[in-house]
């Protein structure tokens, strides 16, 4: 559902799409190395099939994004995981468009990078539970699918959409997928943060 | 007298006999076809259905593209319509909410099989076979680094 096809947004917001995502890709690529790739293959991965796993919501048709769980788990390096994720869906599934991909990118990668940040500074707070992934985890979650839904509603908005039918198919349509993946994203940077640390962007200080 | 009275029921027998054959040769079956209806299906990919959405039908003639009609699917994503008479070539534009689907066909050719695209599990592997790839050099190149060191 937030895979915007080709011919509906204006080219300059399109465009814009492509401006932003470059930028912040040509960013993100120079704070790789090359022992990252291999993790971000797998993440990419989990990313790339979310969107089949689908579900009737509504009015609509809706799918899982994971963009939380790739900030969760990637940091910064979220971004490139989620382009390559968006490209991958576009040419494979014909999911969303291909002159959007760099919007695409956007209105996903963007929140995921803001839900690392949550992550980020949740992993420093003290709120008096063992298992600060779990929670904050969830939020980042939580948050990223938010942000994306938010991100989409504006630009259809902008481009013209009558205003109710974009938050009746789109907003209220993904409350659902707000709240599974929140609960996803939670368990899982849990679950790295017993099993496997390393896959997690941010170590708890301890 | 006689004669003339059997004669003039000869006539009237062979008159009515030749009003009565165009009658008869006219129970020729006629046939023809029209298809007075068109079916357009929308639906997002893995197969639910795409109801209330936008839909606009153009008409193509002569190369040349018009508006026909508008409307919104019903609740199991279809859209009927009459086709305009004389034209055969339509475009169909389905439209919501940032999801988009085109289709161009003409009546006289047939309806394209559903399935035409590359079968779901297939783009899974391909996907995955491209990441393994990506996943794979780098691992192989960030071995060699640490070998080198």
């Amino acid at each position: 559902m937030v895979h915007i096809s080709d011919g509906i947004l204006a080219p300059w917001i399109w465009g814009s799409g492509w401006v932003i995502t470059a930028a912040i890709l040509a960013y993100t690529l120079s704070k790789m190395k090359i022992d990252d790739v291999p993790k971000i293959s797998v993440i990419t991965a989990a990313v790339f099939v979310a969107s089949l796993i689908h579900f009737q919501a509504g009015p609509t048709s809706v799918h899982l994004i994971l963009s939380g769980f790739a900030g969760v788990t990637l940091g910064i390096l979220a971004y490139p995981c989620i382009f390559i994720a968006v490209v991958m869906q576009a040419f494979l599934f014909q999911h969303g468009g291909v002159t959007t991909i760099g919007i695409n990118t956007v209105n996903m990668g963007v929140p995921a990078l803001i839900s690392f940040l949550i992550f980020k500074a949740g992993m420093k707070l003290n709120v008096g539970i063992s298992k600060n992934e779990i929670l904050f985890g969830a939020i980042a979650g939580g948050t990223a699918v938010a942000l994306a839904v938010l991100l989409l509603a504006v630009e259809l908005l902008v481009t013209g959409e009558e205003f109710t039918e974009v938050t009746t198919f789109v907003v209220a349509a993904h409350i659902p997928v707000i709240l599974v993946e929140a609960i996803f994203t939670g368990v899982i940077a849990g679950f790295f943060a017993i099993v496997k640390p390393e896959m997690l962007s941010i170590k708890k200080r301890l | 007298m006689r004669i003339i009275k059997s004669l003039s029921l000869l006539v009237l027998v062979l008159v009515l006999c030749m009003v009565l054959i165009p009658s008869v040769s006219a129970h020729r079956v006629q046939l023809r076809e029209l298809i007075s209806e068109v079916e357009i299906k929308a639906w997002y990919g893995g197969g639910d259905p795409m109801p209330n959405a936008d839909v606009e039908i153009y008409s193509i003639r002569d190369e040349q593209e018009k508006l026909y009609l508008e409307g919104k699917t019903d609740e199991n994503g279809l859209y009927y319509f009459a086709p305009e008479l004389g034209t055969t070539s339509y475009r169909v534009v389905v439209e919501l909410t940032g999801h988009k689907g085109e289709l161009e066909f003409d009546l006289t050719a047939g309806s394209q099989p559903e399935n035409a695209e590359l079968p779901l599990y297939l783009s899974v592997l391909v996907g995955f076979g491209f990441l393994a790839g990506i996943g794979g050099i780098a691992a192989y190149l960030s071995a060699r680094k640490m070998k080198a060191q």
